[in-house]
């Protein structure tokens, strides 16, 4: 048979037609897509073992309880510690993507001298020289742990000065201190026996205080009952998060609570809905009602409502000693429920002083300090990026992530996530001492110093961190108070050593005081305290004390609008 | 005996931290670059804040994770894909996607009625050393497929494993927790198997006030919510796309 040019044509056409029906050309577009997309230099996770380890998280100070999935070394995930009584296992959703943050693009990589490029000896020197010229001020964020003693030993030894710059819930606390002789740092909110809790814009349910600790409260004693154990009535200009959540949301006049919260003090007196206690507030109800947005009858109404499921127990956003002063007005401090003194302070490791250092000397230490007459200042890593200490002295700034524009002569690299042992006392707003220590979980990404371990080889009489974390261990066991909650629930008093207890903690163990009644709390108000307008931030996100947001975190909120961040955290 | 994992998600509960999205996103190794949209980001989860469309001091804003909704009914994802890419586990429940398996249509994000699915613009990429950090019991997906939630399954697997180390034939179910189940700070989100009456969940998604999205077009999601607010409950049966009455965040 002779094949002619046309069989040709119609026997190729015939082919190409017939090949589509056969999974061959398909395959063969899967596959070279399959090959495409599995570039050799797209990252695939090691495939080793996981290993669970615990520690706490010591991004801010309130030190949540962390169990971390390790994998070849480093941190490869983040849950809560449900054994841990204080969050009961609950953590703030920046902490799930934490393990991410020592890798951040803007991680500090090395030692800055004003632009340009340095290195540890010349930071070191350089230190030296300034603190034997002058005086040296060493700011703190967190106080009270064993790397802020060492901060404060080496200022006080240099004849300079130890200052602390306290976050929104401590600051809430300073009235009572004012009206009382006990410390800010031993008192704390007791959420937990409170029956109504009056939120003046406070982000009670978006990670004020111990992120965990109100939430899984609220959720089990108030999420959508109409008639809760626990009444959270939230005030507040605007719908957030809390007031989406809360029993009542009262909208008023941004800036307007503390007037408010005197009105309502006035109600409450004037109509003997509680026994008289402290002075009547100057402001009238219908000032109240005018300044605020509310009718007086809202007001009233509000007033009784509140006192009519006690203890009742007024929160501020920051401090505002006219929400204090309502406090002092319901009955709410110093009581079950309301305010509370944590301890007498004779059953903790740390004491008081060091924990609140510059109440004790002088005004300055709630504002933003000022600085004069010093040499040099110490800023650590600990205190939020965004403080800039108005001074001339020569600033050494310690800091894991680059905030952008600072105006320190020294930036410094500090250790990041779990990169170094560190210890944790009592959060701030916490109703009972607690003490843990953070073991250091990995070796750190590039080369760090946190500002005490520089200050220690400057001053080699220093105690040591770990020299001060094995004392406060030896010194709660010396106490036999207290519990310690680990892998099990042990008292202290039946733990056999203090070494056996030292390496519970070190091994992410927490000890907790006895919630035993609250220690005595007398506070004396002679006159209404001046009407305040307190500061609100919009987002607890974007108060962080870290200078950046992990990136899945503001990746993922940037996708979903579901919070807005500073726009320099999202990258 | 097959389990029918789902969830019974407590809308009044939830509070919109966000801290699902951030651990579903670690435990599965979701890129952390490039940077997206909300069209084009990868949102397994994600929560959406949603009001009653009211203003001033009548206004009401809640809080609803979506996920994946694991159809268990004419699972319209698995109906639509030419690849195979998507089937629905026997012994599970689970919706699964298979990104060897995919080609990258999308049909099946079209299909989805619930927005749940999402496309892999680009190669997944993270800042210099941060691969580190990658969960090793997920692989990375690459670029050009569609991915979702498929309620950790490799929790399940390693379950599994830890059971059958044990000698157990079955996983004991208090191993087997997602991770945004376990990242909820309030409790939100209760998980378990619908196939089994002694099962908590079982018996929350026969409570009052319990409702699932979209329930008329009869795919008989296994992700129920649960809401005691009338206006939550009516939104379950609108788009969920509807920007006028449920916005992203």
């Amino acid at each position: 048979m002779k094949v002619t040019r046309r069989d040709l044509l119609v026997w190729s056409a015939g082919a190409a037609a017939g090949l589509l029906v056969t999974p061959v050309p398909w395959k063969v577009l899967d596959d070279v897509s399959i090959w495409s997309q599995n570039w050799p230099w797209i990252p695939q996770p090691a495939r080793v073992p996981i290993e669970v380890k615990q520690s706490f998280c010591t991004l801010c100070p309130n030190g949540c309880g962390l169990r971390v999935r390790m994998a070849a070394g480093w941190p490869v995930g983040v849950a809560g510690v449900t054994m841990n009584p204080i969050t009961r296992g609950a953590l703030c959703p920046l902490a799930f993507g934490a393990h991410q943050l020592n890798w951040h693009p803007r991680r500090m990589r090395g030692v800055r001298y004003r632009g340009g490029i340095s290195s540890w000896p010349e930071a070191h020197a350089a230190l030296t020289k300034a603190s034997e010229e002058g005086r040296t001020v060493v700011i703190d964020g967190y106080p009270g742990r064993a790397a802020s003693s060492v901060l404060e030993q080496f200022a006080l030894k240099r004849g300079g000065s130890y200052r602390v710059l306290f976050g929104a819930e401590a600051r809430g606390l300073r009235p009572y201190e004012t009206w009382s002789d006990v410390p800010a740092s031993s008192l704390g909110y007791d959420l937990e026996n409170a029956k109504t809790i009056v939120s003046f814009g406070a982000p009670l349910l978006d990670g004020w205080g111990v992120p965990g600790r109100f939430t899984r409260w609220w959720a089990e004693r108030a999420a959508g009952a109409e008639d809760p154990q626990l009444r959270l009535i939230q005030i507040e200009s605007s719908l957030s998060r809390t007031a989406a959540r809360s029993w009542k949301w009262i909208s008023i006049v941004e800036g307007s609570e503390s007037t408010l919260a005197a009105g309502l003090a006035r109600v409450l007196i004037e109509q003997k809905l509680v026994p008289a206690r402290g002075p009547i507030p100057a402001v009238t109800v219908s000032d109240a009602a005018k300044r605020s947005g509310l009718t007086t009858d809202q007001i009233q109404e509000l007033a009784r409502t509140i006192a009519a499921e006690r203890p009742a127990l007024a929160i501020s956003s920051d401090e505002n000693p006219s929400i204090a002063a309502l406090n002092i007005v319901l009955g709410s401090v110093g009581v079950s429920g309301g305010i509370v003194r944590r301890t007498k302070n004779d059953r903790y490791p740390v004491p008081a002083e060091a924990r609140y250092p510059m109440s004790r000397k002088d005004g300055e230490t709630w504002g933003t300090p000022t600085i004069s007459g010093a040499r040099a200042v110490v800023v650590d890593a600990s205190v939020p990026w965004d403080f800039v200490p108005e001074t001339d002295a020569e600033v050494f700034r310690f800091a894991a992530w680059d905030g952008g524009s600072s105006k320190a002569d020294w930036l410094l690299p500090a250790p990041g996530f779990l990169e170094d042992l560190t210890d944790v006392p009592s959060p701030p707003s916490a109703a009972v001492e607690s003490y843990a220590v953070a073991p250091a979980l990995t070796k750190p990404t590039v080369d760090v110093r946190s500002a005490a371990q520089l200050l220690v080889s400057i001053d080699s009489s220093l105690t040591s961190i770990d020299n001060i974390i094995h004392g406060r261990c030896a010194e709660i066991f010396r106490q036999r108070a207290g519990t310690l909650y680990g892998r099990e629930i042990a008292p202290v008093a039946q733990i056999a050593s203090a070494e056996k207890l030292e390496e519970q903690l070190r091994n992410g163990a927490v000890w907790i005081t006895e919630s035993a009644k609250p220690a005595a709390l007398r506070c004396e108000l002679k006159e209404w305290p001046s009407l305040a307008v307190a500061s609100q931030d919009p987002d607890w996100a974007a108060a962080w004390p870290v200078a950046m947001l992990p990136p899945l975190a503001s990746k993922l909120y940037s996708e979903s609008s579901l919070r807005e961040a500073p726009a320099r955290r999202n990258s | 005996m097959s389990a029918r994992y789902g969830m019974v998600i407590d809308i009044d509960r939830c509070t919109g931290c966000g801290s699902c999205m951030v651990a579903c996103a670690a435990e599965n190794n979701v890129p952390t670059l490039p940077k997206a949209t909300a069209r084009t980001g990868l949102t397994p989860m994600l929560v959406r804040r949603v009001s009653n469309g009211r203003e001033g001091n009548a206004r009401r804003e809640s809080f609803i994770p979506i996920l994946c909704m694991h159809c268990e009914h004419d699972t319209p994802c698995v109906e639509v894909c030419p690849q195979q890419a998507v089937e629905v586990d026997k012994a599970t429940g689970i919706v699964m996607q298979m990104p060897q398996r995919c080609l990258g249509c999308r049909y099946c994000m079209t299909a989805c009625p619930y927005h749940a699915r999402y496309f892999n613009w680009w190669d997944p990429a993270w800042p210099a050393g941060m691969e580190k950090s990658l969960n090793p019991g997920v692989s990375v997906r690459m670029r050009g497929v569609v991915e979702k939630c498929n309620l950790c399954h490799a929790r399940l697997h390693a379950a599994k494993e830890r059971a059958a180390a044990a000698g157990k034939k079955e996983i004991d179910p208090t191993d087997y927790v997602p991770a945004c189940v376990e990242a909820c700070p309030t409790g939100a989100i209760h998980f378990g198997n619908l196939a089994d009456s002694n099962d908590p969940v079982w018996q929350e998604a026969r409570s009052p006030h319990v409702f699932r999205l979209l329930a008329r077009i009869g795919t008989e999601p296994k992700v129920y919510y649960k809401s005691k607010e009338p206006w939550v409950r009516a939104l379950a049966e609108s788009n969920t796309g509807n920007e006028a009455e449920a916005q992203h965040g």
